[in-house]
């Protein structure tokens, strides 16, 4: 018995197929965000850029972006807790996550 | 004679052995839902810090730090590591580029999603990273490879222009795996910097080092040496600590006679 299958694990996704590679992604509130920019240069898949006018510039993901691996640097930094990430990255074949449960913040047992 | 020895040392009662060594020791145990000790607020607030500001860290900081990993635990005690410690921003910088090169090349060779789909360019590298995939699983998994192609395109650093580069060098005759001592090893170093106010970051990358005969005569990587793991240290930009969320994971719990699943 295994956890992937014979054909799951004989199979390493193509990286250029979003259908395959599935990097996560950050949800912002722009009502939160302040624009301090610290979570665009922390980000270690380099996936984040502000945008909009001089003033009030917020942060998004970037068009096109790969590579999110849902590591939650962005929110350890964020002073105004704008931004946040709640679901790991998944890739099918041979790299499917397994055994995960829900996104949470440390427990105290 | 020996047999019999062994036997009874296993078969002592632990209280009895206690109390005939007029030691006697009471367990205490936190309470449940106690809050966090020191120990387990630095494992929280540590993140992997890719941004540091520029001001060095001062020297007894470092070797504060890496004596905290001298005394990790290891395969039969066979302590596996030696380190190397680089502070010199030009020579950081001479890494950096080694390693950017070889991410260069290893990029043209093998992201087939960088060349235009259907050119006959895209389909050779494809077939290459394919087959490379497969001989190196690990390596080849889609989150480093975007890291090579990031680095590549200049979108990334390696060594996050730290001021300082610890060098994990791993004795490759280590008891059982060394590589795991170097891992309990580092994690003994970057806890103890993150309790002293620093940040730090795993680089993988650097052991693309081993790779340039140059840099392993300048750094002092001999046989039976290599670079496992680089940590680089310095003072992180913003305030990383907030305390993040993560998945759960799998747990087997086995007790009373039953399994239970946990997360």
């Amino acid at each position: 018995m295994a956890l992937l299958s014979k054909q799951e694990r004989r199979h390493f996704p193509d990286w250029d197929d979003p259908g395959q590679c599935q990097f996560h992604s950050v949800t912002i509130d722009l009502e939160k965000c302040d624009g301090c920019k610290l979570c665009t240069i922390i980000c270690p898949a380099n996936v984040l850029e502000l945008f909009g006018d001089k003033a009030k510039k917020k942060a998004r993901v970037k068009a096109n972006a790969r590579g999110c691996i849902s590591c939650n640097n962005c929110f350890a930094i964020c002073e105004s807790g704008a931004i946040e990430a709640s679901q790991h990255y998944d890739f099918v074949g041979y790299y499917r996550q397994l055994g995960r449960g829900e996104f949470s913040k440390p427990r105290v047992f | 004679m020996a047999q019999a020895s062994v036997a009874a040392l296993r078969n002592e009662d632990p209280e009895e052995v206690e109390k005939e060594a007029g030691r006697s020791s009471t367990i205490t145990v936190v309470p449940e839902g106690a809050a966090w000790n020191g120990v387990e607020q630095t494992m929280l607030k540590r993140r992997s810090i890719r941004k540091y500001k520029k001001a060095q860290v001062p020297g007894h900081l470092i070797r504060r730090m890496l004596e905290m990993g001298r005394f990790a635990p290891s395969q039969g005690n066979c302590q596996p590591w030696k380190f190397v410690v680089i502070r010199d921003a030009d020579m950081i910088q001479g890494i950096e580029d080694f390693c950017v090169g070889t991410c260069k090349k290893l990029s043209r060779g093998i992201d087939y999603y960088t060349y235009p789909a259907g050119s006959f360019k895209y389909f050779i590298t494809r077939a290459k990273a394919k087959l490379f995939n497969r001989l190196q699983p690990n390596m080849m998994h889609p989150v480093p490879v975007s890291g090579i192609t990031a680095i590549a395109e200049g979108r990334f650093a390696v060594f996050h222009k730290a001021p300082t580069v610890i060098l994990l060098l791993m004795d490759k005759r280590g008891i059982g795996v060394p590589a795991i001592d170097i891992g309990i090893c580092g994690t003994n170093i970057v806890l103890a910097a993150q309790s002293l106010g620093l940040g730090t970051c795993w680089i993988g990358f650097s052991k693309f080092l081993n790779q340039s005969p140059e840099w392993c005569a300048r750094l002092g990587v001999e046989e039976p040496y290599e670079i496992a793991e680089a940590i680089t240290v310095g003072y992180p930009v913003g305030d990383p600590t907030h305390l993040i969320a993560r998945e759960t994971h799998e747990i087997g719990w086995f007790e009373g006679g039953k399994k239970e699943i946990l997360y």
